[in-house]
């Protein structure tokens, strides 16, 4: 019997879910070169104070939320109000003081100095 | 009894379950982010609006500036090309590129008529928002009964 009223009591069938914001992974672009990593995303119709940018023990996460306002009535919809949130993994030699991003027309910039220490360097030998 | 009555209850509290999620699966048919989407076509993507008087149009152009969209309209008929360059920076080891680049193009025939001369167009952080005033034809009319 105890059993039947713990199979009966379904909570998910009776509470409705509003539906949550969706979420995409924005595209990005990647680059190097020896003084810093170049990351480029595409977050079409997110201003700058929705974005949001977290480098913490090694891992990048980008997240940016778009709200449309509603137009009307729609004949077709094809994009929406959606959560751009894409995770990176990022070397430890990042300098995350110096990290620099800019939203301009929808896509966000990301540049990420490489610390000194990480910088290729030739190290000279000396004769001893 | 009371066991029996349950176990029915509880197989077709599946099936409720499943048919739920499958329902919202169609209604969500139109919106293009599921769970996580890769935007890889998601490059042009437009929404149409209406009321009684003009259409608006928004399509996700991102990384666009004004002069490199091309908007052309021809009655019911709707253009917009542009080209996006590879961007790629100078001396720069390339780890990916999801981004698409290139020119693209994208034509719609709409439901009715416009007004060429009075379209406007704003590019806003990467969203084109067009406004398509119909043409006088294309207005919907009250029409009195004599």
């Amino acid at each position: 019997m105890d059993k039947n009223t713990e199979i009966a009591k379904r909570d998910d069938r009776n509470i409705e879910k509003t539906r949550e914001l969706y979420e995409a992974a924005p595209a990005v672009d990647i680059y190097e070169n020896e003084d810093e990593i170049l990351l480029v995303a595409d977050m079409p119709g997110v201003v700058k104070e929705e974005v949001s940018v977290n480098i913490d023990n090694g891992r990048l996460a980008l997240s940016g939320v778009r709200k449309l306002e509603s137009g009307g009535v729609a004949s077709w919809e094809e994009f929406g109000n959606v959560e751009f949130v894409r995770n990176f993994s990022v070397p430890q030699t990042i300098d995350v003081q110096n990290v620099k991003a800019e939203l301009k027309n929808g896509v966000l910039t990301l540049h990420m100095p490489k610390s000194e220490k990480a910088k290729p360097r030739q190290v000279e030998i000396k004769t001893a | 009894m009371f066991t029996r009555f349950s176990d029915i209850d509880r197989l077709f509290g599946t099936m409720d379950l499943l048919r739920q999620r499958l329902d919202n699966m169609s209604t969500d048919y139109n919106r293009p982010y599921r769970s996580t989407w890769l935007m890889e076509d998601g490059f042009l993507r437009a929404n149409l609006y209406q009321s009684g008087d003009a259409f608006e149009m928004r399509l996700e152009v991102p990384g666009m500036d004004k002069d490199a969209l091309d908007i052309k309209i021809q009655g019911n008929y709707l253009e917009i090309s542009g080209k996006r360059d590879h961007n790629v920076p100078d001396g720069y080891k390339v780890h990916k590129t999801e981004r698409l680049n290139g020119t693209f193009s994208r034509s719609f025939t709409l439901p009715d008529d416009v007004d060429g001369a009075r379209v406007a167009a704003t590019l806003k952080d990467g969203v084109l928002y067009l406004t398509l005033p119909k043409s006088e034809a294309a207005k919907p009319r009250q029409i009195t009964i004599s």
